[in-house]
């Protein structure tokens, strides 16, 4: 760059300046609520169930003003929040899934909630366990629910009749689910009995955490400090997934593309391990819900995600808090239960006269809802998690592609998972 | 009003506003990435200064070493596969035959398509149980294949996805620099009594030099970088069978939040392309002639 050039670079960034400062002090001078920034991913009709529930918390609250923000796809919300905080212009409120608690944990802009949630008028006890559970990092609370799912079976009726075989109930065993399975499963006319996502990724593993759970197994040692799931209950409910999957040919392997919904829909799978989310991809199957089948009992595993606040001073903290105590609230809540078909998350909405509006309104979504107090453990809230993760899903993935043996896998998993735990 | 009216100065202001932005999200990217490989960083607690750890950690990285393999294995069939394909496609598109452009088309669209949209694509092709390719397959009692389900077969399936849609776009640069061979080299061969085998081995192959030389660092700089279409398609599986460099990349930084590793990995990769592209240079200036 040489001098003649200097004054118009110059003026370029005078304006630029100019024009951000105008901008800015123009926003502040009109801003006399006290202004919240909410972030979320939802699109379609949970958009616009939270827009409106906004908007009706704005309209009751002249000193606040509440924005929701639609931030993308939520699978990349960690990553765009860090950015944001990295950038020092960040949301009060986001949506964050729960595997991720542990990571937004660190960072000195997560509000630490541990004395908020204990406000009586809060009744944080009302929301189920699980879901509370996911928000807890090494005794804080780092965030309150914002959705909570689980898994069941969900089962095509069609394809069960046409069989013969009894639709699954609430008493059936694994032996039960794999001998349906074997009969539902037709390979002249590519039909399965049951499918399974085994990609490896966190879709395989958190529904054999789920088998392992009910075989009475554990994750890792109390202590956190050790793996847990190479035990005989592991081993036990690997080798149901592997005799399925394996020797009686009965399963479809989705190799994590989501095909099984299209297939689910289209009548080529009678059987899914699967949560609320999916339901409203089988417009085209008369289906029913139904818990878990049992080994030593029915527990399910739940995916609850966090609203994490952010820290931009006290006046925007205690805002971001009144209007989080109002949005889960119990009615408020159901509103939102009732326009998304999302999970209550207190019990006290299901005394609630709309319940019954929302449970005739999504099919089969009452098993869901019953099949909560099933969720008995979570996973681990560690930032190894991933890593963890990620060991156990090779495992599984390897045993079903029949190239491991269930033991011989989940040993080798536990001693890479040990040496984890160990890295600080 | 003489400064702002003279060339010099609107030269600046006109390319100005590409320089902010390569400055902005090139350089500046570049040279972080550069400082975070020599830091611990989850993108969360303030970074820690750590000098060479990261990348004294990759020396003894197995599965670092494995997918280092494997982006090897996948460049040495991809470059040969795409080139030598181009070349054939282009040498049939070459031909003076009726509806011509409408084959040109049809060969360069799939160049057009998203690497996603060829990824989804595959997806359901070389689905295993209601896959159109293996459906085909079985007419002549061949298969059914896994691919992207079966560890050994899944590299193999994505070369086959990849070089789909890299094919086109080498066969129209070799289509260009084939109709750039002067009629009077060609008519000379015929004459002196050349078969059509002789005349491609000895005038025509020669003469395509530079365009080979370009595709092929062209398509190993593609190759070692590698990543939409298995993020798409086999997520680096099934047991990690396509885990190459750039994916093990993403899921150290993405997935664990790994930063300064994930950074450390991508400087190696830079080092690497850039060290196999002027070697390929090198040769290319001894082998290739740009005058005909």
């Amino acid at each position: 760059m040489n001098r003649r050039t200097l004054p118009l670079v110059a003026l370029l960034l005078a304006v630029v300046i100019g024009g951000l400062a105008v901008g800015s002090v123009g926003a502040r001078s009109k801003a006399s609520p006290t202004k919240v920034v909410l972030w979320h991913g939802y699109t379609d009709y949970e958009a616009k169930a939270i827009k409106a529930a906004v908007a009706s918390y704005n309209k009751t609250h002249p000193n606040v003003h509440v924005t929701a923000q639609f931030y993308g796809n939520a699978d990349y919300a960690l990553q765009k929040v860090l950015t944001a905080i990295a950038g020092g212009k960040y949301p009060d409120i986001a949506y964050l899934y729960g595997s991720w608690a542990a990571n937004i944990a660190k960072s000195p802009k997560t509000l630490d909630l541990t004395q908020r949630v204990k406000d009586p008028s809060f009744q944080f006890d009302d929301i189920w366990r699980a879901a509370r559970a996911v928000g807890r990092v090494n005794g804080k609370v780092i965030g309150v629910p914002a959705l909570i799912d689980n898994l069941a079976l969900v089962y095509n009726k069609k394809l069960f009749r046409q069989a013969h075989v009894p639709f699954p109930t609430a008493k059936w065993t694994w032996a039960d689910m794999r001998r349906a399975a074997k009969t539902l499963t037709n390979r002249g006319k590519k039909q399965f009995g049951w499918a399974y996502v085994n990609d490896g990724s966190e879709d395989t593993v958190w529904r054999f955490e789920a088998l392992l759970w009910e075989a009475g197994g554990n994750i890792l040692t109390s202590d956190g400090k050790h793996a847990a799931f190479n035990t005989s209950a592991g081993v036990k409910a690997l080798k149901f997934l592997q005799q399925t999957v394996v020797k009686d040919k009965s399963v479809y392997l989705d190799s994590g593309n989501g095909n099984y919904a299209n297939l689910f829909n289209s009548g080529r799978i009678a059987m899914l391990y699967t949560g609320p989310w999916d339901l409203a991809s089988f417009p085209n199957v008369d289906y029913g819900v139904q818990i878990l089948p049992r080994d030593r009992n029915h527990q399910t595993i739940s995916g609850p995600d966090n609203w994490v606040l952010f820290d931009n001073g006290t006046q925007r903290s205690t805002a971001a808090w009144n209007f989080m105590k109002w949005f889960l609230s119990t009615n408020e809540h159901l509103k939102i239960a009732l326009a998304t078909g999302e999970l209550p998350l207190r019990r006290s909405e299901l005394k609630q006269p709309g319940y019954k509006r929302y449970v005739k309104k999504y099919k089969g979504i009452g098993t869901f809802v019953r099949n909560l107090a099933n969720a008995e453990k979570s996973r681990p809230t560690t930032e190894k998690y991933p890593r963890i993760s990620e060991a156990m899903g090779l495992a599984v993935q390897s045993v079903l592609l029949g190239k491991a043996q269930p033991k011989a896998a989940l040993d080798k998993a536990a001693a890479k998972v040990d040496a984890i735990l160990r890295t600080p | 009003m003489r400064l702002v009216r003279s060339e010099h100065t609107a030269g600046w202001a006109f390319i100005l506003p590409a320089v902010v932005l390569i400055v902005a999200f090139g350089l500046v990217p570049i040279v972080w990435a550069l400082l975070l490989s020599f830091q611990s960083s989850d993108f969360v607690s303030p970074p820690k200064w750590v000098g060479l750890a990261n990348y004294q950690a990759l020396r003894h990285d197995p599965d670092f070493r494995a997918a280092i393999v494997r982006t090897l294995e996948y460049t040495a069939i991809f470059v040969p596969v795409v080139v030598l394909g181009g070349l054939g496609v282009a040498v049939l598109l070459n031909a003076k035959v009726r509806f011509i452009s409408i084959y040109r088309t049809a060969f360069f669209v799939p160049v057009a398509c998203s690497t996603v949209a060829t990824a989804i694509i595959f997806n359901w092709l070389l689905e295993p149980t209601f896959g159109l390719v293996n459906w085909v397959l079985g007419w002549f009692s061949l298969g059914p294949y896994g691919f992207f389900q079966d560890p050994n077969q899944a590299l193999f399936s994505v070369v086959l996805m990849t070089s789909w849609g890299w094919i086109g776009f080498n066969a129209i640069i070799y289509l260009a620099a084939l109709q750039g061979i002067p009629g009077e080299l060609l008519e000379a061969a015929e004459i002196d009594g050349a078969s059509r085998f002789v005349t491609f081995w000895r005038v025509v192959w020669p003469l395509l030099g530079p365009a080979t030389l370009l595709l092929v660092v062209w398509s190993s700089i593609n190759a070692l970088q590698v990543f939409d279409e298995i993020y798409v398609s086999t997520r680096g599986g099934p047991l990690q069978a396509t885990t190459v460099v750039v994916y093990y990349l993403y899921e150290q930084a993405f997935r664990f939040f790994a930063a300064g590793y994930g950074a450390a990995i991508a400087y190696v990769l830079f080092v690497a392309i850039l060290l196999l592209t002027l070697l390929q240079l090198w040769i290319g200036r001894r082998r290739v002639h740009y005058t005909s």
